[in-house]
């Protein structure tokens, strides 16, 4: 009879973390930016990778993923990478495609494994959207808070973040947390308040100006962020519907539903 | 909400004209679209409704081109935004009514309501 140990070391092998030989880490902090409601964590993961520099150091593999690879500059990729900072102080997980329902629990069992390995300590940052309604007249998107620990939520009040007090929450950020929980990794969703299901590169500018507060070192200027914001939109516009189409599989309509208890 | 429902599949095409991303909710007494239009401006919008449908046609301040698109062919341009979205029940077109803002073109289509109270014996 297969135990439990044997169940989640099949998950972990069923997504395949892939590093170039030699990177180091230095206690890095991970900004994780995986495909989601307004492509706000995949905006502005893009954005700080390209901004900032970042290398590419890894990639993740999976029999779950699309079986999809992407051309840049003639180069073959894989859609699911990971980037690093020189000094190895931040790692930035990015996907091009969306995340199939199926490979959520794998992945995000799996990131948790890799990050307790190149010990995470302190700590995991998701870069989600927080979608609302009358988004088209919020001139400044606010963003929300969620913490996977006493700690996490002590940090985002420091840093004066308001916190979803109520609700569910759904998607791949949702079990990374929980999964980082297991790990004794501290970990937050940082959520911007953005369109459902347009890419909103306004939303990804809030988002990384939050990031900031949590990471200083990231010297990023979003104002060609915003700047470049329609052609954004345009070019993300496929990856937004292939995600929408995969968020209601995940129960990402539940994030609009009021739980029945308050303990 | 049922994303799956609400976006349907936009697509690009070769004649100059791109499908636009956008939602669509049933809100009891009326169907409210939005469609999401980068690089448009209020004054290149037109929109035509009939009973039984609504079309956006948007012309872009400047067309996009990517030179480098796809592996079908090296290069596209597309010059304007265009769609006709079929509705599942008629509406007032004269009621209709719009709105524009941060490249988001909202529009409200009042149904035909022929409202019967019913009393309980």
């Amino acid at each position: 009879m297969r135990d439990k140990t044997d169940l989640l070391e099949d998950m972990e092998e069923v997504v395949r973390i892939v590093e170039e030989e030699g990177v180091k880490y230095t206690n890095p902090i991970v900004i994780e930016g995986l495909p989601d409601v307004g492509l706000v964590g995949t905006i502005a993961a893009s954005y700080i990778v390209e901004k900032l520099d970042f290398k590419e150091i890894g990639h993740i593999e999976s029999d779950l993923f699309p079986p999809v690879m992407v051309i840049h500059n003639g180069n073959l990729k894989d859609p699911f990478r990971i980037y690093s900072a020189e000094d190895g102080s931040v790692v930035v997980v990015l996907s091009e495609v969306a995340v199939p329902p199926k490979a959520v629990y794998p992945l995000t069992t799996a990131l948790a494994e890799w990050f307790s390995k190149i010990t995470v300590k302190n700590q995991v940052i998701s870069i989600k959207g927080l979608p609302v309604k009358n988004r088209m007249d919020i001139e400044n998107p606010e963003v929300f808070g969620i913490g996977n620990n006493e700690g996490a939520v002590a940090e985002l009040k420091a840093k004066q973040m308001d916190l979803l007090e109520e609700g569910f929450i759904a998607g791949t950020y949702a079990m990374l947390l929980r999964e980082c929980s297991k790990k004794k990794i501290s970990a937050i969703s940082l959520l911007a308040q953005c369109y459902p299901v347009y890419p909103d590169p306004g939303a990804a500018a809030a988002a990384i100006e939050t990031v900031k507060k949590f990471v200083p070192s990231l010297a990023v200027d979003v104002s060609e962020l915003l700047e470049n914001a329609e052609e954004i939109k345009l070019k993300a516009r496929d990856l937004m519907q292939q995600t929408a189409l995969s968020a209601s599989e995940m129960q990402k309509d539940m994030e609009q539903d009021m739980p029945i208890m308050y303990q | 909400m049922e994303i799956e429902r609400r976006i349907l599949k936009a697509t690009w095409g070769y004649n100059g004209n791109l499908e636009p991303l956008y939602e669509f909710e049933d809100e009891n007494d009326a169907f409210l679209v939005t469609f999401d239009l980068p690089r448009v401006s209020k004054e290149n919008i037109e929109i035509n409704t009939t009973e039984g449908s609504v079309e956006v046609i948007a012309k872009m301040s400047n067309a996009v081109c990517w030179d480098r698109w796809g592996i079908v062919q090296k290069e596209i341009t597309f010059q304007s935004f265009r769609k006709q979205i079929r509705l599942p029940e008629p509406i007032e077109p004269e009621k209709a009514h719009a709105s524009f803002k941060n490249g988001i073109l909202r529009i409200t289509l009042p149904k035909i309501r022929r409202k019967v109270q019913i009393a309980i014996e």
